[in-house]
Parts: structure tokens; sequence; C-alpha cells
């Protein structure tokens, strides 16, 4: 069923349209969730609400637009969302030790691959000084880097879901590019790579 | 090409995102920097991680859960929607009276406990002093 047959069904209250919608589009949705947020259970609750809210604005969604980048758009600010709101409730919160934060890290990067021998101590370690230095990169640039490295777009497609122009993107991600070695190299001369 | 220079290339080098001059220039300074080379296997290492953290497993009955979270959602307000209009209007005309209740009735226990410690004073100034002695000396009282 192609995309707009299923918005046309969905804007008519078509439960079928909707689970094809999910079932098309969930690995896109937790994908693009999961580079931002880094942590499986609350990609997957971010995904969940945004297929809630493609089902309540269905109306609001242009015909001329393409489903994917509007899904893309709703997941990257759900997700913004919901790291702002977090970094909110860290504050509020009693401080909690660095070595506390990266041992719960661990502990998930753990539980995530621990069906992969080959995925070692060293690598783990190399997990959480990226994610690191990933998180570390100023909002936009994080976007533009998530999308083109766990979505693999194009600059045309990430410029589409960001709204902005082509250049606007390339220079973004030189710069997020730039900032992620800047990072690296700095862990690398302390040795903690 | 100095390692300075190509320390802060590696990233575009190994995205292969130079141009071919420089592809070539970096290349030619890996062939002679061991120490510059084991900064790019790590950064290589490292930009991997990329791939194999792509593509989580989503954990199945993945729509039942959007879609119990659709009706909950949709429960929840239904809930707020029909509540009886009375219940909606009433409860805060009755919270508000209460409040304004509580605020007059305090006003006039103010007023009514410092009047009466004013009529307290009246009544203390208005009853003369009676002294027995002036009225019934003790030698008469003795005689008697």
């Amino acid at each position: 069923m192609p995309d707009t047959e299923i918005i046309e069904q969905l804007k008519q209250g078509n439960e079928n349209a909707f689970r094809r919608l999910v079932e098309n589009y969930q690995k896109l949705v937790v994908n693009t969730c999961y580079g931002m947020v880094r942590n499986r259970e609350d990609a997957e609750d971010i995904a969940q609400d945004v297929f809630v809210e493609v089902y309540r604005n269905v109306d609001s969604f242009r015909a001329d637009a393409k489903l994917s980048t509007w899904l893309y758009r709703i997941a990257v600010n759900r997700s913004l969302n919901h790291i702002r709101d977090n970094k909110k409730h860290k504050w509020f919160q009693s401080v909690e030790s660095e070595v506390e934060a990266k041992n719960r890290q661990l502990l998930q990067l753990e539980s995530s691959k621990v069906d992969q021998p080959e995925y070692d101590l060293e690598n783990k370690q190399r997990a959480i000084i990226l994610h690191g230095a990933i998180n570390s990169l100023p909002e936009n640039q994080k976007v533009a880097f998530t999308l083109s490295k766990y979505e693999e777009l194009s600059y045309q497609e990430i410029s589409e879901v960001m709204e902005m122009s082509v250049s606007s993107v390339e220079s973004l991600l030189f710069r997020a590019k730039k900032n992620l070695q800047k990072k690296l190299h700095k862990c690398y001369k302390k040795k903690c790579m | 090409m100095n390692c300075q220079v190509v320390q802060k290339k590696l990233i575009f080098f190994l995205e292969k995102e130079l141009s071919g001059a420089e592809m070539k220039a970096v290349h030619e300074h890996l062939d002679i920097c061991p120490n510059c080379v084991l900064f790019a296997q790590e950064m290589k290492a490292t930009l991997s991680i990329l791939d194999t953290d792509k593509n989580p497993e989503i954990t199945p009955f993945f729509y039942t859960r959007v879609k119990a979270k659709l009706e909950n959602q949709v429960e929840a307000e239904n809930q707020v929607a029909h509540r009886p209009v009375l219940v909606r209007v009433l409860q805060p005309v009755a919270f508000s009276i209460i409040l304004l209740f509580g605020i007059y009735g305090g006003i006039r226990l103010g007023n009514t406990s410092s009047s009466k410690s004013v009529n307290v004073v009246a009544e203390q100034e208005l009853i003369p002093y009676w002294n027995d002695l002036d009225a019934e000396p003790i030698e008469i009282f003795l005689l008697d």
C-alpha cells in the first residue's frame, strides 16, 4: 500500500492503515530516536508518542510532503524535548556522580550486546567515549550528524527534515565532525581510548 | 603535511571527504608516522561503533503498545470532557464560596475579639473603688 493511500485511509480513521503505517515505519522512527537519546527503552517510548501524534494530527499532513520527512521531523523534535526534559530533571535531582552514570551506561551497553562476545570491553569503552562526544555536540549538529550516520540520509533529505538549506546542512556536518575529532583527539591524548 | 595538520583532517580522511591531493598527502604522512597511524586506527575503530549501533532490535508488540497508548490518551481526554457540567462549574464555585466564608469568618472573629477587649477595659473603668476602712473605721468596729 503506497504512503498516499495509507494517509488517505488514516484520515478516514481506518485502523488497518494505522497498523500498516506503524509496521512500515517503526524501525525508521525507533532508530532515529535511538540515535538521539541512546537509550533503547526511551527511544521506543518516544517512537510510540510519535505514532500517536501522527494518528491525531494526520489531517494537518500536506499531501505534497514526504511521509518519512514528516516522521523524521516529529521524531527529532520529540527526542530533543526528551533530552531537554531530562537535563532539567537532572538539574533538579541530587547530584549523581559521573562514575555512577558511566557505570549505568556500561551496563546498558552490556545488556544490549550480550549476545555478541566480540563486543569486548575495549569497544564498550569506545562506545561510551563516542556517545559522550556526540552528546556534547550542539543540538543542530547532533541532529544533522545522527540523521546522516544513523539513517544515512543525504544532505538534501536532512535539509528537508531540518527545514534549512543544503549548504547549512553541509556546514553543520562539517562542524560536527570537526568537533567530534577534537574531542576524540583530546581523549586520545589523555590515553582514555 | 605535519602531524598536527593530519590529525585535524583525519576524520575527513577516514570518511573520504578530502580532495584527491589532500588524501594523497595524508596517506603519505601515515606511511611514515607511526603515531598518526595509531591515532587513525583508534579513530576508525571508534567511528565504526556507529555501524554496530544502528538498527536496534525493536521489542515485539510495538503496534499493540502504540494502540494502547493512544486508547489511554483518548480515554483520559474523554473522562475530562464528559465530566458533568454541574461538577465542572459547581466545584470551583463551591471552593470559592468556602474560601470567601473563611476570609469573612476570620475578619469577623478578629473584630469580635478586639471589641470584647475594649468592653473589658470599659467595665474595669466603671467599677468604683470600694474602701471598707473608709466606710467603717476599725475603732467603731471594735467598739461594736
